[in-house]
């Protein structure tokens, strides 16, 4: 169906403004993102790098569609995300996008079971429960289904936030920091199930990191500072 | 079930279970169960009050007239189901053998009376029972009057032209008139002889009393028709409109109920309003993370809805029942006191209780669910901003209104509404302001103290913005609290004072000038406390200022009172004293100078503006075949309902010496002393005895009953405040988790953390007492002006009460909801919450 099914995201041109309101009528508007210019292959895996301020986050945002960038165009899946109101935006990522965040955000009055079957559920699956149990299997807490999030470790966690993000089979995943509150051995076991699960759908990964060996995983790495693209050899990260 | 169904219920079947929606529910259920039992119990001692005291009437309406009725009103009300009994009420001489005496008659039909007991004891049998009206041919009649006519039990009397036999001694008479100068004793008699007697001819002056009696739907369906119907020379009323001291007793209790319901609404009103903030704030994130799965606003909105609709209803179906059961055991306890015809089982409480549980979680639920649906999927990524668009006193308009809506409702008292939501709003006011700068103020005095008390300061400063919505809450809560307390305490003494242990229980009038001496000395060496003998002179006010006060006197003569004060059409009461009545206040004007030998006269201030008399006025009165005429000096307020002889008009000394007096004195006789008084009056036939003990009696049991369901009431109202104080600081508790951890990994020590928590608690609470005290004092003003007329007093010892309490309490929950956090390793809560 796609003309051009190599490139599954594009930004053109993208950038991102905000207005501060300071004393009274003396607004000054604040630049995050300069313009940006970025094609993401479907089945790649990326990692944008960059220290605390850089504006990765924000590329992320806009990138999902969580959020508008203030000029440019971005487009997901051929969908013109700059031009949707948050209904519709809503709607692409229920189709398209999954998602696994630094504090795992998870619902802590729902067990592992239910946490990993609500983008299935809004997908509209009906056998969500089925695919989830398979899911927790396959993140090794297939004996831990009924535990709430407050009695399991950051790590295993982590884990149910994967499986939540996989679940829905998104076209692409977007992951914020995604071992960023965990000590460095679950970091990795948790990195090393990031893209086992990543290469066995063959998703389209873009990941947001400080950390290094994290990004190195990636096929393609990108550095950020003061809202854009840098060299990406030249990048040491400052909170290795 | 569509998706965001199953997903709603299940988020709330688990965060029921966690105990994540305790909080909310509580208040909720709190406000339903408060409602509900209070609303029920209020019912329950209102009927029990009003079938109580309705024997005072014998029955639940009067319709009295100077004419006999319209036989279609009389008609209409057996359409209504209403029990119906007439009376006709008249003086008349009585004669037996030699003796004659004027009496005042009561002709009965059979059913009267509808409500109390009329006691007699029977010739026949000797015994004392509870009787409707007497046989035809029979008469009961007091027992002075046996011993005035000098016949017994069984000999006949002459009334009008018939003869009647003396059947029965009247022990108790519910609708007794409880005037001092009733005229003569009473014979009651069947109404079907009256004709015989040929008493009752055109123009003789006869009262005709229609009771009423029934379901209590009926009695106002038939109020609401009759009432328009009324004539001038007619009356309708009930025992509200008396004016006596019970009257007065009843109105102001359920207004006090009314009034407890109220701020009971109030604080739940608050613990909601808290807690569904704190729902907001839970719930967002889990908002913010279904956005970013693609759940669209409406799906949101959905889910949502569903999710409070389940909650609700659960809350409130939990509130009837808890408050059903706080009924049952509330009734458990009073039960001893309340007569069984007085079971209420009406649906109003019913009805008043779901619609506070609707009314309040809907209007409270609209600006966190605005909130909860309007959260950006950003947050996800950049965390939540607590910041809503739009003017925050607009978003707080639904619950405002809510709560005002309810208030009406609860008391259809649109004063005491305003009264109470008023207060509210400006201690809100008040406290935006003064919160902060008082809180500002402790910096200077924070630094300077110990390491525990700065910390708490700090904490406090640091806190501003949460702390003022803590101070608003809790200086609410105590304020209503205080309310309640002040003004069940204030009520309870006014009651108290008009009803003191040794109130006087009999009067005696018609004593002469000889035995006046006589008697005071009696009384004196027996140690009686008595009102001082007041000499009574019959005369009539002609004229005021040469004006003759013809129309007025016709005028006047519908309004007297039943209470038996004569009106001024007919002959006054006249007195002479020198020394101001207790119980009189003189409100315009000078009372006598002792030196002033000029005649003048004191006059009540209501008669006063009735009859348009001003001080300085010429009145003249006809005394027997003398006219004098003197001026008004003084305006006097009276308390009718003191229990002492109390007069329209009081000459100065001297006016009225030279006419033929009669004294009247009121006094405290104790049980044992009762034989000796029986003796000692038994010497001068002639003094009429008056023995309102009975009365006072069923007064003090009723007092009992409602001072006991204001107990009842206040101690639901402060759990509804505690409520409210431990809401708020289980909303401040996730923060205060995150900054213990923080201050523990700095190195803070446990004691420092607990001293500081408990201080801060404990400032927090005694701010609040404080303010709490001051808006307290300015809404029981008017609370104590508006709604209860009575007179204002200060409360200063309530502003310690409300300081040390406020602290103590705030401190206590503030600290016992910490120490859980604070018993936790510095580890476990680092790992928790960083």
């Amino acid at each position: 169906m796609n003309i051009q099914p190599k490139i599954i995201l594009e930004c053109r041109s993208v950038t991102k403004s905000v207005v501060t309101s300071g004393h009274k009528k003396g607004d000054t508007t604040l630049t995050i993102l300069n313009p940006i210019d970025l094609q993401v292959k479907s089945g790649e895996s990326l990692a944008i790098i960059g220290a605390s301020g850089s504006g990765k986050t924000t590329l992320l945002s806009l990138m999902a569609g969580l959020d508008l960038p203030s000029t440019g165009e971005i487009y997901l899946k051929e969908n013109p995300l700059h031009q949707f109101d948050e209904e519709q935006r809503s709607n692409v990522r229920a189709q398209h996008v999954g998602f696994i965040f630094q504090s795992f955000l998870l619902i802590n009055s729902l067990t592992a079971l239910e946490n990993v079957m609500l983008p299935a559920e809004l997908k509209g699956d009906s056998d969500a429960r089925e695919q989830a149990l398979i899911m927790l299997d396959k993140v090794g807490l297939g004996d831990r289904v009924d535990h709430y999030p407050g009695m399991l470790s950051g790590g295993e966690q982590q884990r149910v936030a994967i499986a939540r993000a996989f679940i829905s089979k998104p076209d692409i995943l977007f992951a914020d920091e995604p071992t960023g509150n965990l000590d460095s051995n679950t970091g990795d076991y948790i990195s090393r199930l990031l893209f086992e699960l990543n290469e066995q759908q063959g998703t389209t990964l873009v990941l947001v990191t400080h950390d290094n060996q994290l990004a190195n995983r990636c096929q393609r790495q990108l550095t950020m500072a003061a809202g854009q693209f840098v060299e990406s050899q030249n990048y040491v990260a400052e909170a290795g | 079930m569509p998706m965001w169904g199953t997903q709603s219920l299940r988020l709330f079947r688990h965060e029921l279970r966690r105990g994540e929606l305790t909080i909310i529910c509580f208040a909720i259920i709190l406000a339903v169960a408060t409602v509900f039992s209070l609303t029920n119990f209020s019912e329950h001692i209102k009927s029990a009050i009003i079938s109580e005291s309705n024997s005072f009437i014998a029955s639940d309406r009067i319709l009295q007239s100077s004419r006999p009725v319209d036989q279609a009103w009389l008609q209409q009300a057996q359409q209504a189901n209403l029990d119906k009994a007439e009376l006709l009420l008249f003086s008349s001489m009585v004669f037996a053998k030699e003796e004659m005496l004027l009496a005042s008659v009561k002709a009965a039909t059979i059913e009267y009376p509808l409500r109390g007991e009329l006691l007699v004891t029977d010739l026949a049998s000797g015994e004392t029972k509870s009787q409707k009206a007497p046989n035809i041919g029979t008469v009961w009649v007091e027992r002075s009057l046996l011993n005035k006519l000098n016949v017994q039990l069984g000999e006949s009397i002459e009334l009008g032209v018939a003869n009647f036999t003396v059947a029965g001694v009247i022990e108790k008479e519910p609708d007794a008139s409880f005037s001092v100068f009733t005229q003569g004793p009473r014979v009651i008699m069947n109404m079907a002889d009256v004709e015989q007697t040929q008493i009752v001819q055109p123009g003789s002056r006869i009262t005709y009393r229609y009771l009423f009696a029934g379901d209590k739907q009926d009695i106002e369906s038939y109020e609401t028709w009759i009432k328009p119907l009324i004539q001038d020379n007619q009356r309708f009323y009930d025992i509200k409109s008396r004016q006596s001291p019970l009257a007065r007793a009843l109105e102001r209790s359920e207004k006090f109920l009314s009034l407890a319901g109220m701020l009971g609404i109030l604080l739940a009103a608050v613990a909601i309003s808290v807690a569904s903030n704190r729902y907001k704030q839970r719930h967002q994130p889990m908002v913010a993370v279904f956005k970013s799965m693609g759940a669209s606003k409406n799906y949101i909105a959905k889910l949502y809805l569903l999710h409070w609709t389940c909650l609700s209803v659960f809350s409130i179906t939990v509130g009837l029942l808890v408050g059903y059961v706080l009924h049952i055991v509330a009734m458990n306890f009073i039960s001893d006191y309340l007569p069984n015809s007085a079971m209420y089982d009406g649906m109003y409480p019913l009805i008043v209780a779901i619609s506070t549980g609707v009314l309040c979680a809907g209007a409270f639920a609209i600006t966190p669910m605005r909130a909860l649906i309007a959260t950006s999927a950003l947050a996800v990524v950049r965390g939540f901003d607590d910041v809503m668009g739009g003017n925050p006193w607009l978003r707080q308009l639904p619950s405002f209104l809510a709560v005002f809506a309810l208030l009406l409702l609860f008391s259809k008292d649109i004063t005491l509404t305003f009264i109470l939501i008023g207060s509210s709003v400006v201690v809100v006011g008040v406290l935006m302001v003064l919160g902060y700068s008082l809180i500002r103020l402790g910096r200077g005095v924070g630094s300077g103290a110990g390491k525990s008390l700065h910390l708490a300061i700090a904490n406090l400063q640091r806190r501003a913005k949460q702390n003022n919505v803590q101070l608003i809450s809790f200086t609410i809560a105590i304020m209503l609290l205080l309310i309640m307390l002040v003004v069940r305490n204030d009520l309870l003494d006014d009651w108290q004072a008009q009803l003191p242990e040794n109130a006087p229980n009999q009067f005696l009038v018609n004593v002469n000038k000889q035995q006046a001496p006589k008697v005071e000395a009696f009384l004196q060496a027996n140690g009686m406390k008595t009102t001082e003998l007041y000499p009574i002179v019959r005369g009539r006010l002609t004229a005021i200022n040469e004006d003759k006060v013809g129309k007025q006197v016709s005028k006047e003569e519908e309004d007297k009172s039943d209470q038996g004060r004569r009106g001024i059409g007919r002959e006054l009461n006249l007195t002479w004293h020198d020394k101001l009545p207790t119980e009189n206040i003189v409100v315009e004007g000078k009372w006598f100078e002792p030196s002033d030998l000029t005649p003048q006269v004191s006059i009540e201030e209501k008669l006063a503006d009735r009859l348009d008399i001003k001080l300085g006025d010429e009145l003249t009165f006809q005394i027997g075949s003398e006219v004098i005429t003197l001026p008004v000096t003084s305006l006097r307020e009276v308390n009718w309902q003191s229990m002492q002889p109390n007069f329209y008009m009081i000459f100065s000394k001297g006016v009225l010496s030279d006419f033929p007096a009669t004294y009247i004195t009121a006094m405290y006789v104790p049980m044992l002393n009762k034989p000796q008084m029986q003796q000692f009056l038994a010497q001068y036939p002639t003094i009429s005895v008056i023995d309102v003990d009975a009365m006072i009696n069923q007064l003090r049991t009723i007092i009992t009953q409602v001072s006991l369901a204001i107990e009842f009431i206040l101690a639901l109202v402060v759990l509804a405040g505690s409520l409210v104080l431990i809401a708020q600081v289980q909303a401040s508790m996730e923060e205060r988790e995150r900054e213990l951890a923080i201050l523990r990994t700095l190195g803070a020590k446990g004691s420092l953390l607990r001293n500081a928590t408990l201080l801060e608690f404990v400032v927090l609470g005694g701010i609040s007492g404080f303010l709490a005290s001051v808006i307290m004092e300015v809404a029981v003003y008017f609370v104590q002006t508006e709604l209860f007329k009575m007179t204002v007093s200060w409360h200063f010892e309530y502003w310690l009460l409300g300081m040390a309490a406020g602290g103590a309490f705030v401190g206590l929950v503030g600290f016992l909801s910490c120490r859980r956090l604070l018993n936790l390793t510095s580890v476990t809560l680092i790992r928790r919450t960083l």
